[in-house]
């Protein structure tokens, strides 16, 4: 079996390259919100893809919480789906910044919205990082005040190899943010962004 | 080779939408797919504001849906299933689908200009009618077979377990809320008599008409079921046990004073009804019992009469039996 792990500068590399990918991110947040958005240093963490749906359940366990995937496809065989995990009661308040509050949108809409922000601006943030550029398929709700939502992850994670786990905190001046982004990547397209890290290394 | 040729006869034959904002949300261009589906001709909206070309889409959260592509240079989405559609536009399935307008899915791409820089927001719109009738009639079997699962198939009222289940939350609310509610638990007097002389179809009718007959005495929020054989049990919520005795008498004299036809023949019933009433001691079984033990009395005093759980009943029950 190839042997899909980061070694310790790819993984430095990797984190760094994120790191930059969400000021990139939160610095356009903070314009189109037109408030202060302070993005603390993301935690990120390789773990096989299976073991995700455990490290969730504590984390969400009897809270109203929402999941939303979307998929995305870049040059060189770089591909995957992210996750984003969040608490209901904590959508409620980006939607008022977003000005959810002021026209009848139902809630799955309003969920797919703020996600898809939340993460394309992250994508496209890392997809520059890494000299490439992606495109995205639409944002689905897979669970959304439900409580089954670890039994959709496990179905879910199993299609994956190995799954990038980013723990987003977004401050905004009046309010804290927190959610869960998790990367998922299946084999083929880890080998390309280890390829791709090298590259990078490389050229330092 | 150079494909420069490509892009105008594929946005000529595309079989999506293709409309091109600028950042003013003004009409730079609109492919064919789009201009023959709302009769509308590219010179006659070119530079026009994209809600006056198209009054009907939703305003306020679709110019903030492409501001947010514009100020973000990421793309948004809008599908079908959230939001059946953004521009009222016809379909191809008139006769198969019941809904007017065509489903979409819809696609908000951020586009630069590579010689000015100048930012544009491109839609992509996609026909999700298909999927969006599919999805209608899966959900409407989908209903039709709850409700087959939840009905009686001879009479057409709850059937036992699902009565069941609703008296499980009833008794619950009533215990919350401090609501009263009543139960009635009645059955056909000689029943067994009326299958042996007229056979089982006529039993059949008389269960039927009787079903229909008291449920036309009854509220809509009365839960009235078939507990089994010629056994019912109705649910009275919001109903002290007055109100629950002054339904049952009225049920009682309805059946007894009209006659059911029968392959020309009237035929003549009458119910025995035993009614309970829901205190905070009570669980749904208890509630069950009483009304059942008093049903019991009623059958024992002579049929066609309501009786009243008191106490005394299971006292009575034992000598009965022993």
């Amino acid at each position: 079996m190839t042997d899909l792990s980061f070694t310790e500068e790819q993984r430095d590399c990797l984190q760094e390259l994120i790191n930059v990918a969400m000021g990139l991110a939160s610095d356009k947040l903070a314009r189109f919100l037109n408030t202060f958005v302070h993005l603390q240093v993301p935690a990120i963490g390789l773990v096989n893809a299976a073991e995700i749906p455990e490290q969730f359940r504590g984390q969400y366990q009897g809270l109203n919480s929402s999941m939303i995937s979307l998929g995305f496809f870049g040059d060189g065989g770089l591909r995957g789906e992210t996750i984003l995990l969040y608490q209901l009661e904590n959508a409620g308040k980006i939607a008022a910044l977003l000005g959810y509050d002021d026209d009848a949108t139902s809630e799955a809409e309003m969920l797919t919205d703020i996600s898809s922000i939340l993460t394309t601006t992250f994508l496209n943030g890392l997809a520059e990082q890494l000299d490439n550029s992606f495109s995205y398929a639409a944002p689905r709700v897979i669970s959304s005040r439900d409580n089954d939502f670890i039994s959709k992850l496990e179905q879910t994670a199993f299609h994956w190899q190995l799954a990038l786990k980013v723990d987003i905190r977004y401050e905004l001046t009046d309010y804290s943010f927190d959610c869960n982004m998790i990367l998922l990547i299946p084999g083929e397209a880890v080998l390309k962004l280890k390829t791709i890290l090298d590259n990078v290394l490389a050229d330092f | 080779m150079n494909i420069d040729w490509l892009s105008g006869p594929l946005l000529q034959q595309l079989n999506s939408g293709v409309i091109l904002l600028n950042q003013q949300l003004q009409i730079v261009y609109i492919n064919p797919y789009i201009c023959r589906r709302a009769d509308i001709q590219l010179e006659s909206v070119q530079g026009k504001d994209l809600f006056s070309a198209f009054p009907d889409a939703p305003k306020a959260w679709l110019s903030r849906k492409l501001n947010s592509v514009l100020s973000l240079q990421s793309p948004a989405f809008s599908s079908w299933e959230q939001r059946q559609y953004l521009f009222k536009l016809p379909h191809l399935r008139p006769i198969s689908s019941a809904n007017q307008y065509m489903a979409q899915n819809c696609n908000m791409l951020p586009l630069t200009e590579p010689t000015s820089g100048e930012h544009f927001v491109c839609l992509l719109i996609e026909d999700a009618t298909d999927a969006y009738v599919y999805q209608s009639q899966l959900q409407q079997s989908n209903l039709q077979l709850q409700q087959v699962n939840r009905l009686d198939g001879l009479t057409g009222v709850l059937n036992r377990n699902y009565w069941q289940q609703q008296l499980e939350v009833e008794v619950q609310r009533a215990g919350r809320y401090q609501h009263p509610l009543s139960l009635l638990f009645f059955d056909l007097d000689k029943f067994k008599r009326l299958n042996d002389d007229y056979g089982h179809q006529a039993g059949d009718i008389v269960l039927i008409e009787v079903a229909k007959l008291i449920g036309s005495l009854l509220r809509e929020t009365d839960l009235f079921g078939r507990y089994g054989g010629e056994e019912f049990a109705i649910i009275l919520p919001d109903t002290p046990l007055q109100g629950a005795i002054e339904v049952a008498k009225r049920i009682c004299r309805r059946v007894a004073a009209t006659p059911i036809e029968y392959q020309q023949q009237q035929l003549m019933t009458s119910v025995s009804v035993g009614v309970s009433q829901f205190s905070t001691a009570t669980s749904a079984d208890e509630l069950i019992q009483q009304a059942d033990l008093a049903l019991y009395q009623a059958k024992r005093n002579g049929r066609n009469q309501v009786v009243t759980y008191y106490p005394e009943l299971i006292d009575s029950l034992k000598k009965v039996k022993s």
